[in-house]
């Protein structure tokens, strides 16, 4: 039997647009199932961020990534690094320094920091917090304020402090916010019920499902953004229609294979191609799934993703 | 080795020698002092304060106990030791659950009017009160030389000729009784009978004048509370009522917790004493007394309870019930002796058991579907039981689907940290002001509220919800002058101040009591949702919803949908049918029909298991929120 092509129109669902001016990026805002573009022509192609830290990373074993970074001394520099990298889309930085188990670095330091990462970031940036939760709290106060006008992603309100974040960055300075559940579609809708009866628009949420790194229950990740989109699309469910970001370096560069140095594990090779390999898979898995943006740590998986998601529309 | 005191609040103490390391709540359980320990042992419900009098003692701090409760001496009972002698306070609200719980016994006129109309329409359907036990006056002419007949042949064919019986046997026990009895009362006696097809049993024998009724007992065990019935069987008059909390709480709040605790060295014998020795026998003499008459007068007992409970009554392993694949040992068992059980009843007592059909729905619901009569109507019905499980059936006349849910206590007052009965006192319904967050109160008896019973905890979590107090997730987003955040960010609102309530101490209700609701509601919604959806239905096809259990007669349907926990449908479809289960026993208890057709019911009856359903987690989830994560679901809360 011959394939006839149907094409399905469905309703756009949301977009949400990051950083000002030519350089803003929109997210989400499809009409089609993830990677259906023989359904419709495509709006915003999946966005890719690349991510850093204040603080560097640890790259003994990991040659590519630390000649992509050669001669940045300063954050501003890295940052401006990981803008110019080929495929990026925008710039998610990480303020772990701030963590109190950590380097603890206080608010005013962390605002310093982010200030000159803006200045020196040519991309829309993203800013995710140190995961304590009372001082992502404190810092997002601090940097909504002083990030004012520049539109910034923040990553992101749970449950338990989505009234002070969400009022903070984007009732307050008008930036935006990530809603984070863990991989459920209920929680995840739940949150975004919550937010918008805070008087949070729509188009200031994005959501962020939760992640996994292939081969560690991934499969709960990708059912679930396979629900929210149909839930999206098919059943025109107005609280589960914000974009989907993922934080796929977060979870690839957190398992063994990401992290066993080639002295322990000589048959598995080289640590650095594993770890781009685990963060490549399961950032394509995530784009298939549904997220509408992806964010990633090595510039060698940033370019494959982007070379991908540039080779299907 | 220590010497431990238990001081009652209510006045009393016990004392017990303890070895090091022994938590307080093990101790007093040896000592047979009453502390509610819901959660049986594990720091996670806050109900086992005690007080330390004197004596050092080795404990955690939780969040259940602020500073000053802590510098003053208070501990949780599960998580302290105690070094050396102490001495122990054990206040009226950690052993006052027994009286605590709402129990539906019939004793407001509501409730009553409530079991006489269902008892009626059993009868209109076909189910006559008639027991088969009776009592018939024989006299007999005495024996003389020419007529020779032994005793037994004598009274034999009295009552074959009385009743037309081609048979009649007499117990081993009446016949002890025989020669003395008769010779002593002139050969004319009052014989209790029992009619079993062409045959009748002699149970017992008195003398003629005897005028006391013919009795049978109707019991309903609920996991947290239980309730009798003492019925004349040949009239079916209600002489008394009584209830009381299950003396197994202090070994879990629920079903799983007990049967854990049954698998422990002893826990058979412990567990099926603390169910008839601390629990059915002393109601058996509150009953008896209340309508004074001796123990030996009951001739029959039937018993309603879930799967769960009739295990433990009679002492059989439950453990299967609570791993996978749930099996119980038994789903319908024929009558057994009373005094096997050590229930000391007439001699010749038979207990009859409700049957079960699954291991979570119990013969407590088979009894009370009979009761609400959902196997006698042709439309498609719901039958909810609002207990420590919900339990729903669905289905008419042609067919019967039962599943249930754990929903745990707070329908019936616990697990709610101002949760009470539905006695006086208790907050039954509540409205709250959109502007000033004022709230005002029906509280049952009319005089100053005391705590928040089942349908008052409904009213409250609907109007907070409404008035924009509380979030989806039942937190506190609201300021005002009666919202308070402790020093672990618990969010709470302050029903009563301490001069509003009638005990001089603050009625509160705190985020930790509203998210044991919302699971409560949510485990009750996705059972109902999950089961008519795994046979095609949704929940518009439905006609008629009997809700049933110890909740309040005062519930307000329109809020219970408000919040998500009964189906978006017209409020007339609803029918409050009370404490159903204690209808069925009753019924099964003077009707021989009525216990035929339960029997046939029971055996109708699909049993789905909720847990190996794979949408119910997910239904769970989505219906853990005000009122749904689905709003669609809930067209009408919107106008609330």
């Amino acid at each position: 039997m011959p394939f006839i092509k149907k094409p399905r129109t469905l309703k756009p669902l949301g977009a949400v647009s990051i950083g000002t001016g030519e350089r803003a990026v929109k997210i989400g805002g499809g009409n089609t199932l993830p990677l259906y573009f023989f359904d419709a022509k495509l709006s915003n192609p999946p966005a890719v961020g690349v991510e850093l830290t204040d603080t560097a990373w640890d790259a003994a074993e990991l040659p590519l990534l630390a000649k992509a970074y050669e001669g940045a001394a300063t954050l501003a520099e890295r940052v401006a690094c990981a803008a110019n990298m080929k495929g990026v889309d925008f710039v998610c930085l990480r303020l772990e320094g701030a963590d109190p188990g950590g380097d603890n670095l206080s608010v005013e330091e962390c605002v310093k920091l982010a200030q000159e990462a803006a200045a020196a970031c040519t991309k829309p940036l993203c800013i995710a917090g140190c995961r304590s939760e009372e001082k992502d709290v404190e810092l997002f106060k601090a940097l909504a304020a002083a990030l004012q006008g520049q539109n910034v992603l923040f990553l992101s309100a749970k449950e338990e402090d989505y009234k002070t974040i969400g009022a903070a960055t984007v009732l307050a300075y008008g930036h935006k916010v990530a809603g984070e559940s863990s991989v459920d579609i209920n929680l995840a809708k739940q949150l975004n019920v919550l937010m918008t009866q805070l008087g949070i628009p729509k188009e200031s949420i994005v959501m962020n499902l939760g992640g996994a790194a292939v081969g560690y229950g991934f499969e709960y990740v990708s059912s679930t953004m396979d629900r929210v989109k149909a839930a999206a699309l098919e059943q025109d469910d107005a609280m589960l229609q914000m974009p989907v970001i993922t934080q796929v370096a977060t979870e690839t560069w957190a398992v063994k294979e990401s992290m066993a140095s080639q002295a322990d594990m000589p048959e598995w090779g080289d640590l650095e191609q594993r770890g781009i390999q685990m963060e490549t898979v399961t950032a394509a898995a995530c784009l298939a799934s549904g997220s509408d943006a992806v964010i990633l740590r090595h510039p060698v998986a940033v370019d494959k993703i982007a070379a991908l998601v540039a080779a299907l529309i | 080795m220590g010497k431990i005191t238990f001081k009652l609040e209510g006045g009393g103490e016990s004392t017990i020698f303890a070895t090091p390391g022994e938590t307080l709540l093990g101790l007093a359980r040896k000592a047979n002092v009453a502390i509610d320990a819901p959660c049986s042992g594990n720091l996670s419900c806050g109900k086992c304060k005690v007080q330390l009098l004197s004596g050092s003692s080795d404990s955690q701090k939780t969040i259940h106990i602020d500073n000053a409760q802590w510098d003053a001496g208070w501990r949780l009972a599960c998580a302290c030791s105690v070094e050396g002698d102490a001495e122990i306070l054990v206040p009226d609200v950690a052993s006052a659950y027994r009286s605590r719980m709402k129990v539906s016994d019939l004793s407001s006129p509501d409730e009553l009017a409530v079991f006489n109309s269902l008892q009626a329409s059993m009868e209109e359907a076909g189910l006559t009160k008639e027991s088969g036990i009776f009592s018939l006056p024989v006299r007999m002419d005495a024996p003389t030389p020419d007529d020779t007949m032994p005793d037994i042949e004598r009274i034999a064919r009295a009552v074959r000729g009385a009743t037309g019986a081609g048979k009649v046997t007499l117990t081993y026990f009446a016949l002890k009784q025989l020669p003395n009895l008769l010779r002593a009362n002139n050969f004319a006696l009052r014989c209790i009978c029992e009619r079993r097809e062409d045959t009748v049993e002699i149970l017992h024998l008195l003398p003629i004048a005897d005028t006391h009724p013919v009795c049978g007992l109707a019991v309903d065990i609920g996991t947290t509370s239980v309730s009798g019935l003492l019925v004349d069987m040949e009239s079916g008059k209600i002489l008394s009522k009584a209830s009381a909390g299950n003396g197994q709480i202090r070994y879990g709040a629920d079903v799983i917790h007990r049967i854990v605790e049954q698998q422990k060295p002893g826990g058979i014998d412990q567990l099926q004493k603390s169910i008839i020795e601390e629990t059915i026998l002393p109601l058996i003499d509150l009953l008896c007394a209340g309508a004074a008459i001796p123990k030996g007068r009951i001739y029959r007992m039937t018993v309603a309870s879930n799967t769960t409970m009739n295990h433990l009554l009679l002492g059989v392993d439950a453990n299967a019930l609570r791993m996978e694949p749930f099996i119980p040992a038994f789903f319908h068992i024929d009558a057994i002796p009373a005094r096997d059980l050590g229930i000391e009843l007439a001699p010749s007592a038979m207990i009859k058991i409700s049957p079960n059909i699954g291991s979570y729905v119990g013969g407590d619901i088979t009894a009370g579907a009979l009761a609400g009569m959902i196997w006698n109507r042709r439309e498609l019905s719901l039958f909810i039981d609002l207990g420590t499980n919900g339990e729903i059936v669905f289905g008419n006349k042609e067919f019967l689907v039962a599943c249930a849910c754990s929903a745990g206590p707070a329908f019936e007052g616990g697990d709610i940290s101002c949760g009470m009965r539905a006695i006086d006192g208790a907050i039954e319904g509540c409205v709250i002001d959109k502007e000033t967050t004022e709230p005002s109160f029906s509280v049952i008896g009319g005089e100053k509220p005391v705590g928040l019973c089942g349908s008052g905890i409904i009213d409250v979590t609907a109007e907070l919800f409404r008035t924009g107090i509380i979030n989806g997730k039942g937190k506190f987003i609201r300021d005002g002058a009666r919202v308070k955040f402790d020093e672990f960010g618990i969010g709470s609102f302050t029903l009563a101040f301490a001069e509003e309530s009638a005990t001089g101490r603050e009625i509160v209700i705190n985020e930790v009591d509203i998210d044991n609701f919302i699971r409560a509601k949510g485990a009750i919604f996705s059972a109902i949702l999950t089961l008519l959806g795994s046979l095609g239905f949704s929940p518009s096809d439905v006609r008629h919803v009997d809700v049933a259990g110890g909740i309040g007669s005062g519930i307000n349907i329109r809020n219970a949908i408000g919040i998500g926990m009964f189906p978006d449908l017209p409020l007339n479809k609803y029918r409050f049918i009370g404490n159903s289960s204690l209808a069925g026993a009753y019924a099964m208890l003077v009707s021989k029909a009525a216990e035929e057709q339960l029997l046939k019911l029971s055996k109708a009856m699909t049993y789905m298991e909720l847990s190996v359903e794979p949408g119910y987690m997910d239904s769970f989830v989505a219906a853990c929120f005000l009122p749904h994560t689905d709003e669609r679901l809930f067209p009408s809360a919107k106008t609330l």
